[in-house]
């Protein structure tokens, strides 16, 4: 069973990296560049979990996350700028589940994503 | 009446002892025609009053009829006569003391008067409480009914009006629809042309258009006082009164110590006015180099972390196996791009500092596990060294409050610092609680740091010896961070070292910190 996960991140390199690494552990990976697609596609796919940018152009993280009760039941790990003042709390203000500060390596990525992952055993084995 | 022996009076003035004319009729000498108001005196007796020898006056007595005086009623007489001298005598020193006091009045008055214009130029840099202050005093004081303080406007050539007292609307806007210049009108103008004060005694005599408002609000005298600067006139102090007539040198004194009151206090103002200009221009300066930094430093970490992140997916192999050699070379270009990211977050953090926008998390963290995060951060980099590393923990500490994040940075930053100036011999962290306070040492057997360049570390873009930063790496920011979030804890920062001896980095901070001022 493939897990499906939806990646909302406008630059194109971060999008790519989270999805080489994680179609690399054979997940399912949507990707989204806005948030309003954002939304549309977690409507459309239900991804369990849900990794969003918190700076999107137009409807940004924490609008696409409050607006929605479907998306509100999906765990939100939200992706946010490295230190800047009040963000992590923005982040769980807005309902996300968690967040991961960016720069992130992949490695603290997977790190943290395992938590959201787990149980699945299976899972955690496929990586190296 | 000039004394003169044909009246009893003045043969009485010019002897200046008791005449007794027995009878007037029979006196040869007694021309006096008495006015037809006065009854006719044949016997007459004068009296000389004499203060010390000096005639202030003369008692006359006189009987219709001829009937001489004896020695007993001229004597009585003398007496009389010494008693009016007393009695005009104390007159006289009455009203003496009465004028002294009016004029000691009228200086307590100016003096009290100054204290409270200099009061007024020393507590306020608000100029039209001075000025006003100034204004109302030198009118009451100069027996003027108004007065005016005009500032001149180097950039109009113009004297403005600033400040007024006793004067009615309709003068003060024909006043404001004058154009005053320097040379131009026969008050201001002149006084200012000369740099010296100037009088019109009666406006009346003194027949000019730009003066007309002023007579038909029924003015008759102008004194002017030009308000001098060190180069340049600043503007004119003006009273102005009813009545005609010279105003006396006494006032024109207190009017000009008037006038250097209104100069300091117009040139405080301005000179405040700059200051706060240039004080709102640096912020704004400094607020854009803060913002643009951290603009930068954000836009240069985007490409990065791309950069960053294909390298480490490359490493893992996720996009197939690398030969030997070529991983080694990623290897190396994954060290270089960390230590950039590293560089480019101190810049970001620094300039969060200075705008402000830097701010605590504050969380419940635990002191054991920053030393042992940070240990096994760094050991990789002793051990390559070959440097001894150890860390001492006290048992049970309790539970600290503050941004376990942020202190982590500080620690990271002391440690990696110890090892890379360190060669050989050894690093160790030692951290301890005491009176509410956590306690963190770094000691090194590195080169030790001199008294002069330990005030200086901890100053942004400040390494002891800038040829290291070219040996050794880094921005110089570290420890002026370190000192920041230290600082932002409630807490201090501090080195002790010797050359030749190695350094020890401490810091403290409250157990539980709150959120010191300037965060918001």
């Amino acid at each position: 069973m493939s897990k499906r996960i939806l990646v909302v991140e406008d630059q194109e390199d971060n999008r790519r990296i989270l999805r080489d690494l994680l179609t690399s552990a054979n997940f399912e990976v949507i990707e989204a560049a806005d948030g309003e697609t954002g939304l549309a596609a977690a409507a459309a796919h239900r991804p369990d979990p849900i990794l969003m940018d918190i700076q999107l152009p137009g409807l940004d993280g924490y609008e696409a996350t409050r607006r929605d009760a479907v998306l509100r039941a999906i765990p939100i790990i939200a992706v946010t700028s490295y230190g800047l003042a009040g963000d992590a709390d923005k982040a769980h203000a807005a309902g996300c589940d968690d967040y991961i500060s960016k720069p992130y390596s992949p490695d603290s990525c997977w790190r943290k994503f395992r938590e959201y992952l787990c149980p699945a055993d299976e899972v955690i084995g496929m990586r190296r | 009446m000039e004394p003169a022996r044909g009246s009893l009076v003045g043969r009485t003035a010019l002897e200046k002892t008791i005449v007794h004319i027995t009878d007037t009729q029979a006196d040869p000498e007694f021309t006096f025609e008495r006015p037809a108001n006065m009854l006719p005196s044949r016997t007459m007796l004068g009296v000389p009053l004499l203060r010390e020898g000096t005639l202030i006056g003369v008692m006359s007595l006189g009987h219709p009829v001829v009937k001489p005086l004896d020695s007993k009623q001229i004597e009585l007489a003398a007496t009389f006569a010494d008693q009016a001298v007393i009695a005009i005598e104390n007159v006289r020193l009455f009203n003496e003391v009465q004028a002294r006091t009016r004029e000691l009045s009228q200086s307590v008055e100016e003096l009290r008067a100054l204290g409270d214009v200099t009061q007024a130029v020393n507590s306020t840099l608000d100029l039209e409480t001075v000025l006003s202050t100034i204004v109302a005093k030198a009118v009451q004081l100069s027996g003027t009914e108004a007065g005016t303080i005009y500032t001149f406007d180097e950039t109009t050539q113009k004297f403005e009006l600033r400040s007024t007292y006793g004067m009615d609307d309709a003068l003060i806007a024909a006043i404001r629809k004058r154009h005053i210049r320097i040379g131009g009108d026969p008050g201001i103008g002149q006084a200012a042309a000369k740099r010296a004060p100037m009088q019109i005694p009666d406006l009346r005599n003194e027949p000019s258009e730009l003066l007309e408002d002023v007579v038909r609000a029924g003015f008759r005298a102008l004194l002017i006082v030009p308000l001098l600067g060190p180069n340049q006139i600043v503007g004119a102090l003006v009273v102005r009164r009813k009545k005609p007539g010279e105003f006396p040198k006494s006032t024109i004194d207190l009017l000009e110590t008037f006038a250097d009151q209104s100069v300091l206090a117009i040139q405080n103002a301005r000179l405040f006015r700059e200051i706060e200009e240039k004080g709102r221009e640096l912020a704004e300066a400094s607020k854009h180099k803060s913002q643009f930094l951290a603009n930068m430093s954000h836009e240069l970490r985007t490409p990065l972390n791309a950069i960053l992140g294909y390298t480490e997916l490359i490493l893992d192999s996720i996009y197939g196996e690398m030969p030997e050699k070529a991983r080694a070379v990623l290897e190396r270009l994954q060290a270089n791009g960390k230590h950039l990211l590293g560089l480019i977050n101190d810049v970001l953090d620094l300039s969060k500092i200075e705008a402000g926008q830097l701010t605590l998390s504050l969380d419940d963290y635990s002191l054991s596990d920053v030393v042992h995060g940070v240990v096994s951060a760094v050991e990789p980099l002793a051990a390559e060294k070959r440097l001894v590393f150890k860390a001492e923990v006290e048992p049970n500490l309790p539970s600290g409050h503050g941004d376990g994040r942020r202190l982590s940075q500080v620690l990271l930053n002391l440690v990696g610092n110890a090892i890379k100036f360190t060669d050989t011999g050894e690093v160790a962290i030692r951290a301890s609680a005491t009176n509410g306070a956590f306690t963190v040492a770094v000691c090194d057997t590195g080169p030790g740091i001199s008294a002069s360049d330990q005030a200086k570390i901890f100053e942004e873009f400040q390494q002891a010896d800038s040829s290291i930063t070219r040996e050794k790496g880094g921005t110089g920011l570290g420890l002026s961070i370190a000192k920041r979030i230290i600082e932002m804890h409630g807490g201090r920062i501090w080195v002790e070292s010797e050359p030749g001896k190695g350094s020890t980095f401490y810091f403290t901070v409250p157990v539980r910190a709150e959120a010191q001022a300037g965060q918001s």
